[in-house]
């Protein structure tokens, strides 16, 4: 991997954290809850930088988020994170970002609007959320049934944030087409 | 600079930082098996000592963790409901517990000694491609670059609510992933030009 | 793409700003500081109890840290008075704000952190399409602006990561100028420029017809100016004619740079 790789790989590591520590940029705040758009980083580094840099992106950031530095949306770090309840969403987001990238260069002959919004959702959402609810099995013994309702909570924002992702992934494509790795 | 745990050294700084991150596992599995929450509550009881041990920074840190309490309520609840009021306490006060344990563990640990511990599970995994040097660059890319991201954000979150009312639009997050593009090349470039060379930390040079 | 617009303008409305203020009418005065105060935390960042600004060419001048940029933030509304308040244009900062950004420009330092979009059209039409103009005649606008400053029609399509870094810091100054404003405020705006192109974009600012307030450590070119500020850790230290102001600063700035010396390595 050459340098420039691995910076661009930092970098956006540092674009998934930044994106935590700012929690209203671009969300409503819904019900009072601010919605961090975090997990908005994590879509748009698989459908930015590819399947493979998309997942190493986000191994870096959690690999860092573990050795302590509060980068997780809410400022939280430490291998604590690793005992929370939302282990499976946090450990999930590895396998998100690699499928979100995996199927935005096989949806090449669709919209780059389109096609985001489908990764998006591949990855943000359905693979996501079964790690999720996995976590939540494993680490808080609840079934099935009890996890999704645990974690229904949080779709409606998340449903929300692949919109903005698949904007953002347009609106880069539109500003520099070489943006998207799937289609430069 | 971004990780510093507490300000101040304590008495759980000077443990070893590998045995910190041997004993989480041995203590996280000593705390499984144990179904009655009052053994629970005193483990817990023994780890708010330990915190409070540690000074204020301690007692900040614990705080930091209040937006953890709604899913774990949830949690706590919903195993209730299907299992009774002691099974719900049981799994709250179990995760509570290896939570807190594990937040020890990190605030006490500089992220270099975390690093030198990790040492031996690097040199398992540097057949599979694993650069322990790579990766330590990368760490410090990472570190360095957060706070950057966050004055550019800043900067341009200020020159848009100068000619708008509106809230940030998602247009700037696109103009602002571009931009990271471009920083990322002439950061490379600077990394090349001070004779980093990606396919020689593979081969160490030669010792003096 | 249709749906892509649909959605654009749901989520526009979703997060459209506050309700309608109050009746807001711009008397196109200049600038009027009372009684204002700036905290940050317990720390006093910025006190000026009094201060008129209506002379058309203004500089601020000061050592980093002194509250320059507080002080033109403030007048556009950017930071808000802790105590005080700040009338521009006969415009309340803090009540009237929407009123207040087509009459007052704001150009900072980096034109990198204020482009927006892809073509220089784009950007320059933003600020009337933002006020409700459809595309089309804000686009015409746009191309009337840049003809009248002398660049080409044909500059409409340009990307803006082709341009110079003076021609990008002129394409915000356009973007800006397209609504008309009566006041400009610039924040160090030649700071990443070269000399030649300082001086350049610096003489077709001074020909512009409106008021210019300018925080800038290129104390020459204030010189040309009719009145400079000198503000120090949040005070007014001396106000009034360049020639003074200036080589009173220099004095300071030399005697300053001799006392590190003296106590320093």
């Amino acid at each position: 991997m050459d340098t420039r790789a691995i910076v661009r790989i930092a970098l956006f590591a540092a674009v998934i954290a930044a994106l935590g520590l700012l929690p209203s940029i671009i969300l409503p705040i819904a019900m009072g809850v601010p919605i961090t758009a975090q997990t908005l980083g994590v879509m748009l580094a698989g459908i930015i930088l590819g399947p493979r840099h998309g997942a190493l992106t986000v191994l870096l950031f959690l690999f860092v988020v573990l050795l302590g530095a509060p980068l997780l949306s809410g400022g939280r770090g430490g291998l604590g994170v690793l005992f929370a309840p939302s282990v499976g969403f946090l450990l999930g987001f590895i396998p998100a970002a690699y499928v979100a990238g995996l199927v935005m260069t096989r949806l090449k002959h669709l919209s780059v609007f389109g096609a985001a919004l489908i990764a998006a959702v591949s990855g943000g959402i359905i693979v996501e959320y079964a790690c999720g609810i996995i976590g939540l099995m494993a680490i808080a013994r609840l079934s099935p049934l009890q996890a999704l309702l645990a974690s229904a909570v949080f779709l409606p924002g998340d449903l929300l944030k692949t919109l903005a992702t698949a904007f953002i992934a347009e609106a880069s494509y539109r500003g520099y087409s070489g943006a998207i790795a799937s289609r430069s | 600079m971004l990780i510093d745990g507490l300000a101040r050294p304590t008495w759980l700084h000077s443990i070893p930082a590998s045995v910190k991150l041997g004993a989480l596992p041995v203590l996280s599995l000593l705390l499984l098996p144990i179904g009655d929450w009052r053994i629970l509550a005193a483990a817990l009881a023994m780890i708010a000592a330990i915190f409070a041990s540690l000074g204020a920074a301690g007692i900040t840190r614990l705080k930091a963790l209040r937006p953890l309490l709604p899913l774990l309520l949830i949690v706590g609840g919903l195993q209730a409901a299907s299992g009774g009021l002691n099974a719900g306490a049981v799994v709250t006060m179990r995760l509570l517990a290896l939570l807190l344990l594990a937040e020890l563990v990190s605030m006490t640990t500089s992220t270099s000694a975390m690093i030198d511990a990790m040492a031996p599970l690097f040199r398992v995994l540097r057949p599979f491609g694993i650069n322990p040097r790579k990766v330590a660059l990368a760490v410090a890319l990472v570190l360095r670059f957060v706070p950057m991201l966050l004055t550019r954000w800043r900067a341009r979150e200020e020159a848009w609510k100068a000619r708008s009312c509106r809230r940030v639009p998602l247009q700037l997050v696109a103009v602002f992933i571009t931009d990271i593009f471009q920083l990322a090349d002439r950061v490379a470039e600077a990394l090349d030009a001070r004779g980093f060379d990606a396919a020689s930390v593979r081969h160490p040079p030669p010792s003096p | 793409m249709k749906a892509v617009a649909f959605f654009q303008r749901s989520y526009r409305s979703l997060v459209a700003s506050s309700p309608e203020e109050k009746p807001c009418r711009s008397d196109g005065g200049g600038i009027l500081f009372e009684d204002v105060e700036v905290r940050r935390g317990t720390r006093q960042v910025l006190a000026v109890p009094a201060l008129k600004m209506n002379e058309p060419r203004i500089g601020v001048i000061g050592d980093n840290g002194s509250g320059k940029s507080t002080l033109l933030r403030l007048i556009n509304g950017l930071l808000l008075p802790s105590r005080g308040r700040v009338l521009t244009a006969g415009l309340n900062t803090a009540l009237c704000r929407r009123k207040l950004l087509p009459n007052v420009g704001f150009i900072f330092q980096n034109p990198e952190h204020q482009l927006i979009f892809p073509t220089v059209g784009e950007e320059i039409a933003f600020g009337l399409t933002e006020r409700g103009l459809p595309a089309s005649q804000a686009r015409e606008q746009a191309i009337a602006l840049l003809e009248r400053h002398g660049c080409g029609a044909d500059w409409v399509d340009r990307n803006v990561n082709e341009l110079s870094g003076g021609q990008k810091q002129l394409v915000c100054i356009l973007a800006v100028l397209v609504t008309s404003p009566s006041i400009l405020l610039m924040d160090e705006p030649f700071a990443s420029l070269d000399l030649p192109t300082r001086r350049h974009l610096f003489r077709r600012i001074m020909a512009l017809p409106q008021q210019i307030v300018m925080a800038s450590h290129d104390i020459e070119l204030l010189a040309e100016f009719g009145r400079v500020i000198w503000l120090e850790a949040g005070h007014i230290r001396a106000d009034g004619r360049p020639a003074d102001i200036i080589s009173a600063y220099r004095v300071h700035a030399m005697s300053a740079a001799a006392m590190d010396i003296a106590t320093t390595c």
